[in-house]
């Protein structure tokens, strides 16, 4: 049993995702417990799974029997075990939220589908995780990617459809992209498993430099589209603002993250240091993610629209993981990758304490939030609290990866970047700020005239958030301890 | 098991006040007086729980332990020397005087029942500040401390409350950046900010630079410092006139706390007179000086005055660190405490005469002190002991750390001690002679008729009459306990354990 578990995660979500469209036409009543307890069983199995390797090391599975370089391999080792946790705890957290928020913005009718998409979306997520294997890795890359855009689109409204049919397009370039790195690197090498492609490359290097190159490029161009890195962003502002609340939250908290990792996995597992050499691939990365940080934080300020500051904010905090990729240098690595976990946590509750705040009001525009942390105390609470840990406030997750990948830069010796984490965490103090401040104080009268009270089913998941936040600000070492095994490559 | 005690203490001292405000949080909805009597119960165990220190820090103990660690080397850590006892213990009095000040002070004002949580929160999170055993647990009090009082500041909502306030929270999280760079830079450079280690960095380098400057942007912003000070005349006034007491009055010193330590723990004297950075902190504090008490003068608004002269004293503190000797070190600490009496006393007495009257500008404060004569007989004495009038205490500290600039060899500093002792005089005898002497109702009333005497109630006088009679108690008299504890503490700073 569990030898095949890696495999039965994505499996049980996989057929989750069939089955709920069956039991819309005859049970509907039984979709979102399906949905929801896949979840919880892809959580449990991720948790088991760290377990495991933490008995018995890093493990490799071969699906179907085949060993490689025939068969499909699925590497769990504490990268994809820590990215699975991440996946199915968040993802579990949103669609409890979203079983309230999406019956009144999306159709019922397609309700069913977008638990489908969903699902979709979180086998192919975790699939990316665990895959060992180029061209299964471009399979769930392109899942992902389908799952994503019907997600965003699943809200019949013309502005959600404009911004899926961007994120198709530029989504499908990123694809492009990577098909094509991928075909480079096994007509070079001849194989598609991360393990033989690492040990045939220094060798052709050699002989392909250009190739490996291009490839390398093209691998950084298509998951750069893909996690919005600056300047490929241009889709994510409308695609994440537009789309229902719980859809926002995943896509900003955990689906541009997931490519980043991918990233982190071909940069340092499959291609050899060498490559760095031959082209400074991650200063470039890093030039691109300090204006990536400056931008995003920049952009935000000038926005009138709550969901649409939130997702430039994700332009800027995406920026902060590359950084630490970019940085390669030990503790900033830490920093980024535990950023991961960080982001998506306040990230998906800022985009769920918005999707509140809009269920409640339907206001979205900042400039008409005055007064409505009397309204909503506990959710504008977790907003602030959300808030802070963008800033950095120590005491908050956001403070701790923040430390991390500042020492980082210190270690390089590089200050510099330093300054630039302390300059964008000083800008994101001053959109985040006003929107709470003008929440709880200077207005006496109540803005809202219709109100609609929250169910205590949508604002519980934004409260575990909050409460995680604080939580891993003050005792990240579980948490640390597993970014650390996860980077030892 | 006394030990166990005495280690239990800084816990206590502030997780109490933060326990405490959520219990008057919930209560507040209830009933007032209940939420009025158990904020200042609050307060006074927790005073009384810091004096219980007291005995155990002045055999020369230091409370210090790890509660847990967050990473490697940082953690919440506790330490309790004679300088953070001295601190804790005057903030706590103060706090305490203030909040029986409070009850009838907000009694008149909108939204008690959030008032009284945070001004219990704040607090815990500055004694968090004065007990923290290391820079990354102060930053964290630093910062709890600086957010939460933001709503302090912003207390009244006004239009003009909300601008202050909010140039009150950028300069909060530029400062609060500068001492995150600051604290990573010294982690980076020594492997710990622990306030145990004696010296942190040894040599004067480039990082080493930009640690003690980013240091000294992050305290110096709360401490008021040139040119950091721009947020401070404006929010102080703007807030009610017990958190403005709290504000000036201990709060500020929770900078000059900071760059206390930075200056002796995370670098040493030698290193800090190497690198002639006490030059710079020099500098800055004549200019934070006269600039505070000249810019004083030209202000109409009492309390606005009262700010800018807390820029001026400020300044006073960041020289006494700056001279880096003993004496002047005596000085500097023992002014940290004669300016929390005066200051607090000083705005409780502006808060009773606004309270009362409404009166703001000082044009119209003529012939106040024979309406309010205790009131205002409590601001003419914290006013003279600001200008240094002997036997107060202003004196005293004065003296103290003019004695330290001569033994420094810069009799340049005691000049600039004198021409603002000169400017306070210039801006505070004003406001008294016109008070006492000059009367705004002699047209109607004619010579003779006496004015009826209306002062603010009872809990209002009697905290501004404590506050005022022990800036008396601690100036020239035997046994001042103040000055012992500064000279105890200053030697402690130069010389190890005291």
């Amino acid at each position: 049993m569990s030898l095949h578990l890696p495999v039965l995660i994505v499996v049980l979500l996989l057929a989750a995702s069939y089955t709920v469209p069956l039991l819309d036409r005859y049970r509907r009543g039984l979709t979102l417990p399906v949905t929801i307890l896949s979840l919880i069983t892809a959580f449990i199995s991720s948790l088991y799974l760290l377990y495991l390797i933490g008995v018995q090391g890093p493990f490799v599975y071969h699906l179907g029997g085949w060993p490689p370089p025939w068969g499909i391999e699925l590497y769990i080792d504490y990268l994809a075990v820590y990215m699975l946790i991440v996946i199915s705890s968040i993802g579990l957290l949103v669609i409890i939220y979203g079983a309230k928020d999406l019956l009144h913005e999306i159709n019922e009718e397609v309700l069913s589908w977008y638990y489908t998409l969903y699902l979709l979306l979180m086998a192919s997520m975790i699939g990316i995780a665990l895959t060992n294997d180029l061209f299964n890795l471009f399979v769930f890359v392109e899942i992902s990617a389908i799952a994503s855009c019907g997600i965003i689109s699943a809200k019949a409204d013309r502005r959600c459809i404009e911004a899926s049919i961007k994120y198709l397009i530029l989504s499908a370039l990123g694809s492009g992209c990577i098909l094509l790195a991928v075909a480079m690197i096994y007509m070079i090498t001849g194989n598609l498993n991360f393990d033989y492609v690492a040990a045939a490359l220094p060798e052709a290097l050699k002989l392909y430099p250009y190739n490996i190159v291009i490839a390398l490029g093209l691998f950084v161009v298509g998951f750069g589209v893909k996690s919005a890195l600056f300047p490929l962003h241009v889709w994510l502002p409308d695609a994440h603002s537009s789309a229902p609340s719980p859809s926002s939250a995943v896509l900003s908290g955990l689906v541009i993250k997931i490519y980043a990792v991918a990233l982190v996995k071909l940069l340092f597992r499959v291609f050899p240091p060498q490559i760095f050499e031959a082209i400074p691939i991650l200063d470039v990365i890093l030039f691109l993610s300090v204006f990536a940080v400056m931008a995003g934080s920049i952009f935000a300020m000038v926005q009138d629209d709550l969901k649409r500051m939130l997702a430039y904010s994700s332009i800027a905090q995406i920026g902060y993981i590359f950084m630490g990729i970019g940085l390669f240098g030990g503790r900033a690595l830490t920093g980024g990758l535990l950023h991961i976990f960080n982001h998506a946590m306040m990230k998906s509750m800022l985009f769920l304490a918005a999707g509140l705040i809009i269920y409640a009001t339907g206001i979205r525009n900042l400039k008409d939030l005055k007064g409505i942390g009397v309204r909503m105390p506990w959710t504008m609470g977790a907003f602030a609290v959300g808030a802070f840990s963008m800033v950095g406030i120590p005491g908050t997750s956001g403070f701790i990866s923040k430390w991390f990948l500042a020492l980082g830069a210190l270690d390089l010796n590089r200050p510099f970047y330093v300054a630039i984490i302390l300059l964008s965490s000083l800008l994101n103090g001053i959109y985040y700020f006003p929107i709470i401040i003008d929440a709880f104080f200077g207005t006496k009268v109540d803005p809202v005239s219709e109100f609609r009270d929250v169910p205590a089913l949508m604002l519980i998941p934004v409260l575990i958030l909050a409460a995680g936040v604080i939580f891993f600000g003050f005792y990240p070492k579980p948490l640390l301890d597993l970014v650390n095994k996860a980077i030892s490559f | 098991m006394e030990s166990a005690i005495f280690n239990f203490l800084p816990i206590w001292v502030v997780m109490f006040p933060f326990f405490m405000s959520m219990i008057i949080l919930i209560i507040s909805k209830r009933s007032e007086k209940l939420r009025d009597g158990l904020s200042v119960a609050t307060a006074v165990v927790t005073f009384l729980s810091v004096a219980a220190m007291y005995p155990f820090i002045i055999s020369g103990e230091i409370i210090s332990y790890t509660i847990f660690d967050i990473l490697p080397g940082l953690g919440i850590t506790v330490r309790v020397d004679i300088l953070s006892f001295s601190l804790a213990a005057i903030a706590s009095f103060v706090w305490m005087l203030v909040s029986i000040y409070s009850i009838d002070y907000m009694s008149h004002e909108h939204g008690g029942d959030r008032y009284f949580p945070i001004f219990i929160f704040t607090l815990g999170s500055t004694l968090g500040i004065f007990m923290a055993g290391d820079f990354f647990t102060l930053f964290i009090f630093f910062e709890l401390m600086s957010l939460i009082s933001y709503v302090l500041v912003i207390h009244e909502e006004t239009k003009e409350a909300l601008r202050a306030g909010y140039k009150y929270l950028i300069m909060t999280i530029i400062g609060g950046l500068a001492l995150f760079f600051a604290i990573i830079l010294t982690f980076e450079l020594a492997g710990s900010v622990s306030l145990n280690e004696g010296t942190l960095i040894h040599a004067p380098s480039t990082l080493a630079f930009f640690a003690f400057l980013s240091f000294l942007v992050g305290f110096g912003m709360k401490a008021g410092m040139f040119p950091l000070h721009v947020w401070l005349p404006d929010a102080h006034p703007v807030a009610p006139s017990p958190a403005s007491a709290l504000l000036s009055g201990i709060m500020l010193k929770t900078g000059a706390y900071g760059l206390i330590r930075v200056v002796f723990h995370v670098f040493n004297v030698s290193v800090v007179k190497e690198a002639g950075w006490d030059v710079l902190l020099g500098v800055l504090a004549v200019i934070t000086i006269l600039l505070g008490s000249a810019v004083a003068l030209t202000q109409l608004d009492l309390k606005r005055r009262l700010a800018y002269s807390s820029v001026g004293q400020m300044g006073y503190i960041i020289l006494g660190i700056a001279l880096l000797n003993e004496k002047a070190m005596v000085g500097d600490v023992f002014h940290i405490f004669s300016h929390a009496l005066m200051k607090s006393t000083l705005f409780l007495a502006a808060g009773a005469i606004i309270w009362k009257t409404g009166l703001r500008n000082i044009n119209d404060l003529h012939g106040i002190g024979k309406k309010m004569p205790v009131t205002m007989g409590a601001f003419t004495l914290a006013a003279l002991a600001m200008i240094g009038i002997p036997p107060l205490n202003g004196f005293l500290s004065k003296w103290t750390l003019g004695l330290g600039a001569l033994e420094a060899g810069a009799p340049f500093y005691v000049v600039v001690l004198l021409i603002s002792s000169l400017l306070n005089g210039l801006y505070y005898l004003p406001i008294i002679i016109a008070a006492f002497f000059g009367g705004e109702h002699e047209e109607e009333h004619g010579e003779g008729v006496k004015v009826k005497i209306s002062e603010a109630s009872l809990k209002m006088i009697i905290p501004i009459a404590i506050l005022a009679l022990s800036c008396f108690a601690f100036g020239l008299m035997p046994n001042n306990i103040a000055f012992e504890l500064s000279v105890k503490a200053a030697s402690f700073l130069f010389n190890g354990l005291p």
